[in-house]
């Protein structure tokens, strides 16, 4: 059955979700309200409309679009082709976009926004390269000229003709394939530029635009990475059964790859070398894993990315003495910086990290407070400041100033620009994780289904019913979180989310994880607009809004 | 009636160590201005590719609160080796006195020369025996900002013969050719902006101490102000003459994509103790075409690995970032109807950063 153009858009907007959040982002902002009626050339139909800062694409014909699109196979041609002209120099009669004007203009900004920023994406030009590799005859010559052959010995350049060193860039490398992968970069086209002209000059230091990069791409190579130095570090010794094979456990348990993502796109961003960061990226890692140790005994969970907990695999006193040596093995990979990169910074680096763990423990410290002492916070900005210190750090914070750190950086002035964005973008990522909790899928998330309210977690959710409930049903509630976890049943938990469900405890979940997470990114482009234009940069940028497009 | 000139016999007094050439656009005068500067530059890639040289020593005017104190000189040695990366000394190479340049007149080609640099830590290090082969371009000038400029003089085709030294492993006897350039000028960093320079030497020999068949030089000096100065030049050498000189408004520059940050070090050693501000990617193509009636050439060079030197600015809180970059060149071209092409490794400096971002 051939790949109709209607599906090949719903490709690209859900890899474009997947691995650019911050282009979603900006045009999800941009369609606003809009219904928007796709029409192409094949016959096919399709749908694009904005909830909170997602796209939503389908192969169907709205009921009441705002706003109808016909593409022709030429337009289409040149829609998301960085090799081709950009869709604002369309062919006339190609493209037709009816409605009202202002809904028109936010729909050609809209397509402006795709079209020029997502097809720099290495992925999404495969995708359509596939395609049109299915239409030959559709699909014409790339829009640039062709440029003469000098290879040919008798070739004589006539004059006027745009022999530009820029059409011989384009012509030679269409595709750039000489780019090298990194832990941070590679995964962008970035279109030629010309630095003089006989005429005009610009600096080949002059960067402008918005550079983005592949996010998926980029956390699969840095957890990779990190998981390679891991295996690296972990030794080889006696005795396995007890120890070593149990450090090895948590770690091989996968996970998305946002923290090393983070360690490693700061510090190529600050103009140090991504590889340079790999240990600190792997202390991170050991780190996290010997907390969840240590957190799942004092949660009493059962289940860590599906697979027994290691207390209950193992008993608790093996899996308390492999959490320790996990945190040991990560002060050793730390200390092991001082040959590379130097005293100043493996201080440095000690320094964040000492810091990193107090506000970890500090917040993990409340957090078993509140549930020891039956406690629920009445306010959010109780939540926000357990949350920034349990996990806001060592998830989002941290990572960052220990890249720009790895990368020389060692003012707090510059350090401290990172902390109030990734603290905003830490807490609406904590807030979705925790909702993920509740009505995601157990096989996504990884964890028991409602485990979270087993184990009396306070999350924004409890804190919003706890809030809106009447007396009697506070009291009940209280009791219930009272009750220790092994004396709860899974119809209790059903329970509490019915409550939460009933007074919208969830959706308001949804929207302050939305309106802390849209603050984090304004944050981020206004505090960090000191660091240049690169695509460590796009990498970051593509994290901060990664909160704001995670599908719930 | 012409206004009677006084000549000023301090300016033209020579200096007693350091002579370069004629008066006019490298004067022997003595470097009265703190910005005032003066430069030898060396350029070498061995025969095989493998190891790559460049070093640079200025000569600085003096410093304005001791204006009788010593010349204040800076000089660094940067090794490459491929598959192994970057060696580079501090700022303070031990250098031979006098330092060989092929402008210290009279310098008959036959004669070789002696260059030896080497770390006060011993390593990087490199003893060569230098030859001329070829003639030197006529003198360039980029003029900005009202009243700063920098001068330049290239010579390709030097040959040179001798000892690499890297931190274990001395690597003696091997051949190499390569570039010299002396600099005169007054010029701070951020008024300068930044500049793309490289070269690249046809690696075939005719004879022994035969110049490169074909040779290539090429500049792009780009200050902020005035709006019209940026200064360009391709230059091309056949058979270690100087043949055709494509000026700026006939030579088109492009680049694209960025050289992968894990591919740059920062230089030399000491310069990690500070923070350094991040500076712009490093492009990983470059094109450079020109074309002169019926002479045309094209350039294009790809970044391997690169090096970036960090220069303090003596006017401004940014550094100047000097990245050496290494990489495979291809050029191809036509010059009065004969026709060349080869393909070998290049050196390109990509300068800038001190003006900010």
């Amino acid at each position: 059955m051939a790949y109709s153009a209607a599906q090949l858009f719903v490709d690209t907007v859900d890899g474009l979700s997947r691995r650019a959040p911050a282009i979603v982002a900006t045009a999800a902002h941009q369609l606003g309200n809009i219904i928007l009626a796709l029409h192409f050339g094949d016959g096919s139909h399709g749908a694009l409309r904005a909830h909170h800062s997602q796209l939503l694409a389908s192969v169907d014909r709205p009921a009441a679009p705002t706003v109808e699109a016909y593409f022709d196979n030429r337009a289409l041609n040149l829609l998301f082709d960085l090799a081709r002209q950009p869709a604002d120099q369309l062919l006339q009669a190609s493209l037709d976009v009816r409605g009202e004007r202002d809904d028109v203009l936010a729909t050609w900004r809209t397509f402006r926004l795709l079209a020029q920023r997502a097809s720099g994406l290495r992925a999404i030009q495969a995708l359509w390269r596939e395609y049109r590799e299915q239409y030959p005859d559709v699909f014409g010559q790339p829009a640039n000229p062709s440029i003469p052959d000098v290879g040919d010995p008798a070739f004589v350049p006539p004059r006027g003709t745009g022999w530009q060193a820029l059409d011989y860039l384009d012509q030679r490398y269409p595709e750039d394939n000489g780019a090298v992968q990194s832990t941070a970069g590679g995964t962008i086209l970035v279109q030629s530029r010309k630095l003089w002209d006989g005429r005009g000059s610009h600096g080949w230091w002059e960067v402008t635009g918005t550079l983005d990069a592949d996010l998926l791409e980029v956390m699969e190579r840095a957890k990779a990475r990190v998981q390679e130095e891991i295996t690296r570090i972990i030794p080889d010794r006696e005795p396995k059964a007890y120890l070593y094979n149990l450090i090895r456990d948590y770690p091989s348990r996968g996970g998305k790859g946002l923290r090393p993502t983070l360690t490693f796109a700061t510090c190529a961003a600050f103009g140090g070398r991504s590889e340079d960061a790999v240990r600190a990226a792997a202390a991170i890692e050991l780190f996290h894993n010997g907390f969840l140790v240590h957190d799942d005994i004092s949660d009493e969970s059962l289940f860590r990315r599906n697979v027994e907990t290691l207390h209950e695999a193992h008993g608790t006193g093996l899996a308390v003495n492999t959490g320790d040596a996990l945190n040991l093995l990560a002060v050793d990979t730390v200390l092991s910086n001082l040959p590379t990169l130097g005293l100043a910074r493996t201080l440095g680096l000690i320094h964040e990290i000492i810091h990193m763990c107090r506000e970890t423990l500090e917040g993990q410290a409340i957090e078993l407070g509140w549930i020891r002492d039956g406690i629920v916070p009445s306010a959010d900005e109780d939540y926000y400041h357990m949350s920034t210190k349990k996990t806001g750090w060592y998830t989002s914070i941290s990572p960052c100033r220990l890249g720009a750190v790895c990368a020389g950086v060692t003012d707090p002035h510059q350090l401290n620009q990172f902390n109030e964005a990734f603290r905003l973008i830490g807490i609406a990522f904590q807030i979705q994780d925790d909702v993920l909790n509740l009505v995601g899928e157990t096989e996504l998330y990884g964890k028991e289904a409602l485990g979270d309210l087993l184990e009396g977690k306070r999350t924004v959710m409890l804190i919003h019913l706890f809030r809106e409930v009447d007396s009697a049903t506070r009291a009940w509630l209280t009791k219930l979180i009272r009750t220790p976890r092994l004396e709860k049943s899974q119809s209790d938990a059903e329970e509490i989310l019915a409550a939460m469900r009933r007074v919208g405890s969830i959706e308001y979940a949804i929207t302050l994880a939305d309106r802390l997470a849209h603050e984090g990114v304004r944050r981020f482009e206004t505090d960090l607009e000191f660091l240049p234009e690169t695509e460590a940069k796009g990498i970051l940028r593509q994290i901060a809004n990664y909160v704001t497009t995670r599908p719930l | 009636m012409p206004a009677v000139l006084r000549r000023d016999d301090s300016l033209v007094r020579p200096h007693p160590d350091i002579k370069l050439g004629p008066f006019g656009p490298f004067p022997r005068a003595p470097q009265r201005r703190e910005l005032d500067r003066r430069w030898l530059h060396y350029a070498f890639l061995s025969r095989d590719n493998r190891l790559g040289m460049v070093s640079n020593v200025a000569w600085l005017g003096p410093a304005p609160e001791i204006p009788d104190a010593p010349q204040r000189v800076t000089s660094i040695l940067l090794l490459y080796k491929r598959g192994v990366g970057w060696l580079s000394s501090q700022w303070n190479t031990e250098t031979t006195t006098p330092l060989w340049s092929a402008f210290r007149q009279p310098h008959p080609f036959s004669e070789p020369g002696r260059l030896e640099l080497r770390a006060t830590a011993e390593s990087p290090a490199i003893r060569f025996q230098l030859q001329r082969t070829s003639h030197p371009c006529t003198s360039q000038c980029a003029a900005f900002a009202r009243d700063q400029h920098f001068r330049w003089q290239s010579e390709t085709g030097v040959l040179a013969y001798g000892d690499w030294t890297f931190d274990n492993e001395v690597l003696r006897d091997v051949p190499a050719i390569g570039y010299h350039e002396r600099v005169r000028g007054y010029w701070s960093w951020p008024e300068l902006g930044g500049w793309v320079f490289g070269f690249a030497n046809d690696p075939a020999t005719t004879a022994p101490g035969a110049p490169p068949p074909t040779a290539v030089v090429f500049t792009l000096i780009q200050p902020p102000n005035p709006p019209n100065a940026t200064a360009a030049s391709v230059m091309v050498w056949r058979d270690g003459h100087l043949r055709r000189h494509f000026p700026r408004r006939n030579i088109t520059v492009a680049v694209r994509g960025e050289l992968a940050r894990d591919r740059v070090v920062t230089v030399p050693e000491m310069a990690k103790l500070f923070d350094i501000p991040p500076m712009a990617p490093i492009p990983h193509h470059l094109m450079i075409t020109g074309r002169l009636g019926a002479d045309w050439i094209m350039l294009d060079f790809q970044s391997e690995t690169a090096a970036r030197i960090i220069l303090p600015s003596e006017t401004g809180i940014d550094p100047c970032s000097v990245h050496e970059v290494f990489g495979p060149c291809r050029i191809e071209g036509a010059i009065n109807g004969r026709r060349f092409d080869y393909t070998t490794f290049g050196i390109v400096e990509f300068t800038g950063g001190a003006g900010g971002l």
